[in-house]
């Protein structure tokens, strides 16, 4: 006997609300600027503490949480969770927050990290081997070391009491969110939830990525968080309706021992999935949103994923190229891309979200234009 | 009766590396025996800490379990969580060819991440300055690493999914494994936690007050908090028509489960929202509290989890409180193993018919009111039909799992 059994079809996820936090500034319509021939943005210094690689920044202008939040009990929230609050505040002005208890208990949380506040944690490591004792650690601070400090600060702040959840999947961290997002709401999980993906910069990552030689010359490093709220398709007008979400691992020994496929396999393997369970043809897919850009190796495996799984590749969408490599984030803000170019009366209806890593991680999100 | 679905989910495989002994033979005779898996520290310099303790798993050879990885390009959590899922997976006789040609992934749970990687990156910056970190460390360091581990030991190309949620993820995990098998999104998932012992969680926990002068001590008069833990935790969930036809041993249907977040306050626990949680538990897998045989406790050992926590169970279960213990009381905290350890306990409690046991007990604190049996001391023998597993988490998150004999 097999187990092997056909993934069932999805139904629509309706996205109405969304909340931006880009180098580009606050919402879609900036990004959809950004995104413009000719609309670049200037480079940044690196926020926090150090120096950075040569390598051109583009951080959040000007960001300071106590703008948004005012200075109560801000004070120690990092710069990771002070990002996806203020992407999470923006998405549930334009929809309203939960107001009675039932609506508090059935909206929930899933965000996208691979590392958390790398910020936070380092400053603390260092407050342990260069602090006169080693246990003499700010405890205000110590919470901000677990990588669910964002998404928990997230429900504390807007009494979201529902499924709260972090993932962490490398590249494709933000399509794991959306895929866990998408399968909790079809068992019943919740009737509401903010998923969407955050990334901070700091110098300490900043390093890590010039020492892991993964990314090209002409590659930024950026930030942001961009979260978007999904429920059911119902009364409210929907920016995009979320289809199938699929990912998969093909990395390390997983493609010998497993069915031997390449990144650019796997990802194929992964589109053709998607479309197959959203009911979308590929010649239908008019908007390819990539995430490896300036990727050494990886650029050309994406591409190719998808010119095997759509027999072409569309004018493909790079919100990397603008806002820099974004890393946990950057499947949430290449959804942004699309919706910020769909508002601005650009693009076609149906839209293809991938993600690929050096880890082996590949993930496909499908989107339809309402 | 099980959450409507398609498919009934059961657990066949069991997979423990951990500071009571590898090996889910070895790790339950010890936790029926209430062994101590905590000892001096080994891992890093305690020069200057004031506690010296923790749950680490010195005898771990990843090589003398692995068959795919290579030891040295991974980091200590992303071993601990392959070779517990290695384990698992042979526990269960499931042919690995089955395994790995089907929709198979992992979700594994976790606190810190590979945070004994990140203490070695954080160390070569304190000497050499930040431009000179080792790419090897830093290919290592992601949280993503360990469930991909998971996934490159055993050849799978579903889910690789980390879900660093804390100190519940494991149970989390286990829920999202559960739901992605039930739904028909995969046919075979493990679901599991791992983490490492390391300086910064040992140091946090401290500045918070909540580490332990001695031992841990749950549910004592006396209990002063955690001692740190790390370890791997690995369960293999199987469609059970599967498990049925290939004969597997079957440990427990997995009949449902509730995750929910105080939204209240990043590390203090919420007895409401605790006791709503179970509520949604019962209700999602269609038991009554009086079904309840034993609870394995979330169990921290300090003052405000176990009152709190027992306030929660109280509030659900009157006066009737079925058996609540706490395994953390051998093993330490391991942080995001430590549902997934409990899990595996729950699942050996339903096997072999006992109750786990609270170790270091000396008074049970009157604190806490009438009626609380911890199981102090060793494991008792008991006809155990359904169980609830507990784990919460920095930032509100509870997630309860229910297990069951199988009927």
């Amino acid at each position: 006997m097999t187990a092997v059994s056909a993934p069932p079809a999805v139904t629509p996820l309706a996205v109405v609300g969304c909340g931006v936090v880009s180098p580009a500034g606050y919402g879609l319509a900036p990004l959809a600027e950004a995104l413009r021939p000719g609309g670049a943005l200037a480079g940044t210094d690196g926020p926090g503490v150090g120096d950075y690689p040569p390598r051109v920044i583009h951080a959040v202008p000007d960001f300071r949480i106590a703008d948004h939040l005012g200075r109560k009990g801000t004070r120690y929230l990092d710069r990771l969770t002070s990002l996806a609050l203020v992407a999470c505040k923006q998405a549930l002005e334009e929809v309203g927050a939960p107001e009675t208890d039932q609506q508090r208990t059935r909206t929930g949380v899933v965000l996208a990290t691979n590392t958390g506040s790398v910020s936070s944690h380092t400053s603390l490591l260092r407050q342990s081997y260069e602090g006169d004792k080693p246990y003499l650690l700010n405890p205000a601070e110590f919470p901000n070391t677990v990588m669910n400090c964002a998404a928990g600060q997230v429900a504390i702040r807007n009494k979201l009491k529902g499924l709260n959840a972090t993932v962490a999947g490398g590249q494709a961290a933000a399509l794991s969110a959306f895929r866990h997002a998408r399968i909790a709401m079809s068992v019943g999980r919740a009737d509401r939830l903010l998923v969407g993906g955050a990334e901070e910069l700091n110098a300490p990552s900043a390093w890590a990525w010039q020492a892991s030689g993964a990314l090209g010359d002409q590659a930024s490093l950026g930030e942001g968080c961009a979260v978007f709220v999904v429920e059911e398709p119902g009364e409210r007008p929907a920016l995009a309706h979320l289809l199938a979400c699929e990912v998969g691992y093909h990395g390390g020994s997983a493609s010998s021992a497993g069915d031997g496929r390449t990144i650019s396999g796997g990802l194929a393997a992964c589109i053709t999935r998607a479309l197959d369970r959203s009911g979308v043809r590929p010649e239908e897919v008019d908007t390819v949103a990539l995430g490896a850009t300036h990727h050494l190796g990886l650029q050309g495996s994406e591409e190719h994923g998808v010119r095997s799984a759509l027999g072409r590749l569309p004018e493909p969408v790079r919100a990397g190229a603008v806002l820099g490599e974004t890393y946990s984030a950057g499947g949430a803000l290449q959804l942004a891309a699309v919706l910020a170019l769909w508002q601005s009366g650009q693009g076609g209806t149906t839209a293809l979200i991938t993600s690929v890593g050096h880890d082996g991680n590949v993930g496909a999100l499908v989107v339809r234009r309402p | 009766m099980p959450e409507p679905s398609e498919r009934r989910v059961v657990i066949t495989g069991l997979g423990a590396v951990s500071p009571v002994g590898i090996g889910v033979d070895v790790f339950t005779s010890a936790i029926r025996e209430g062994r101590n898996g905590t000892a001096e520290i080994r891992s890093f310099d305690t020069t200057g800490f004031p506690s010296r303790r923790a749950g680490e798993v010195n005898d771990f050879e990843p090589s003398e379990i692995l068959s795919v990885l290579r030891p040295d390009e991974w980091g200590r959590s992303a071993l601990l969580a392959a070779a517990a899922a290695r384990l698992a997976v042979r526990d269960s006789e499931l042919d690995p060819a089955v395994l790995s040609g089907a929709r198979s992934g992992s979700i594994i749970g976790t606190t810190s991440g590979e945070s004994r990687v990140v203490q070695d990156l954080a160390e070569q910056w304190v000497v050499d300055g930040l431009k000179n970190l080792d790419p090897a460390l830093v290919r290592q360091a992601p949280a993503s690493q360990i469930a991909n581990a998971v996934n490159s030991e055993l050849g799978l190309t579903g889910d690789a999914q980390t879900i660093p949620t804390a100190c519940s993820a494991s149970n989390y995990a286990l829920g999202y494994a559960y739901d992605m098998v039930r739904s028909g999104e995969a046919d075979f998932m493990l679901a599991g936690g791992a983490d490492a012992v390391n300086r910064l969680t040992h140091a946090g926990f401290y500045a918070l007050g909540a580490m332990a002068e001695d031992l841990p001590r749950p549910f004592d008069a006396n209990r002063s908090g955690i001692l740190t833990g790390e370890g791997g935790a690995a369960l293999l969930l199987e469609p059970l028509d599967h498990a049925l036809a290939r004969g597997a041993k079957i440990y427990a249907e997995v009949l449902g489960y509730a995750a929910n977040c105080d939204a209240e306050h990043m590390v203090h626990p919420d007895a409401v929202s605790i006791a709503e949680c179970i509520r949604a538990a019962h209700r999602k897998a269609g038991v009554a509290p009086e079904q309840i045989d034993y609870i394995c406790a979330h169990g921290t050992g300090t003052p405000t989890n176990d009152a709190t926590e027992v306030q929660a169970v109280r509030e659900v279960f009157g006066d009737r409180m079925p058996p609540i213990s706490s395994i953390k009381s051998m093993l330490g905290h391991t942080m995001g193993a430590a549902s997934g350890f409990g899990a595996i306990a729950c699942c050996m409690a339903l096997q072999e018919g006992f109750l786990p046991p609270t170790a270091n007990v000396q008074q049970v604190d009157p604190a806490l009111g009438e009626g609380v049996d911890c199981v102090p001391g060793q494991g008792r023998a008991a006809k155990v039909e359904i169980v609830q597993n507990h784990g919460f988490a920095f930032g509100g998150n509870n997630v309860i799992t229910i297990l069951g004999r199988l009927a």
